[in-house]
């Protein structure tokens, strides 16, 4: 649902992870899918250190997970978006990012 | 809180310090150790086991998921290794701190992952086991589900 965001002066893509092929600045976000094994209590949870959501912000998203199979839970540069998959699979979850 | 708390002292509890006590069985904690030991020496391998361990970040594109597997991966698995081994030399304590708990906390989650993906656990389906084995796979599964459930309420207060 996002619009055409106004042209931004990115910094440099220099701490990104993988090629070096022209990037757009589209922001990145970074999505959790549903899956039958992770408990909807430590999806909440999980959401809630690493992101500092409240409960009921982190509740929100883990039902949105559980009833539409997945939800943006970060956005950011593509290497902050890494940064936050990273943390999010050290922590079990499935977590994936795209660009905007 | 549950009604058997007023009886049992539940696994893991919150203390005033701000650490955490652990109330497990002589057999518990043997049991969570082989568990520990087994992820530690198949995260060594390349098992089909540890796909839910390794989501492909970049869905279906190949070139970027190897990308960030090749520069990402081997420090994820070191930082796996690092949370069992947390577990493994904390296994007969009965005080630990909090990112002592949120290990075991991760630790127990990767198990649950593979022995989920063994199991091939839905949400569609009951579980039907085909032997006794898959039977008592089945019920560590079940037992760490609810081992993370106390530890996500210790950790929640």
């Amino acid at each position: 649902m996002s619009t055409a965001a106004p042209l931004e002066v990115m910094e440099p893509d220099t701490g990104t992870l993988g090629e070096t092929v022209e990037e757009t600045d589209a922001p990145w976000v970074v999505l959790v899918w549903n899956d039958p094994i992770n408990l909807m209590s430590y999806v909440t949870l999980v959401l809630q250190r690493l992101f500092g959501y409240s409960k009921a912000e982190a509740d929100k998203l883990m039902m949105q997970v559980h009833t539409e199979g997945k939800a943006a839970v970060s956005h950011g540069t593509r290497s902050e978006a890494e940064r936050d998959v990273f943390r999010l699979h050290e922590h079990g979850l499935w977590a994936t990012m795209q660009q905007d | 809180m549950g009604i058997l708390d007023s009886v049992f002292e539940p696994p893991f509890k919150k203390r005033r310090s701000g650490r955490y006590s652990v109330n497990l069985s002589e057999d518990e904690r043997q049991m969570i150790q082989n568990l520990v030991l087994d992820l530690r020496e198949l995260l060594t391998t390349d098992s089909p086991m540890l796909q839910r361990l390794f989501p492909p970040p970049y869905g279906e594109n190949e070139e970027r998921n190897q990308g960030y597997s090749a520069l990402a991966g081997s420090e994820l698995v070191e930082r796996k290794f690092s949370s069992l081994d947390c577990v493994s030399t904390t296994i007969s304590a009965e005080d630990l701190s909090e990112e002592e708990v949120e290990a075991w906390m991760r630790s127990i989650n990767d198990i649950r992952l593979v022995l989920g993906t063994v199991l091939n656990v839905s949400e569609d389906n009951e579980f039907e086991a085909s032997d006794e084995a898959m039977q008592g796979m089945h019920n560590t599964y079940e037992y760490l589900g609810m081992l993370l459930e106390r530890i996500v309420r210790a950790l929640s207060v």
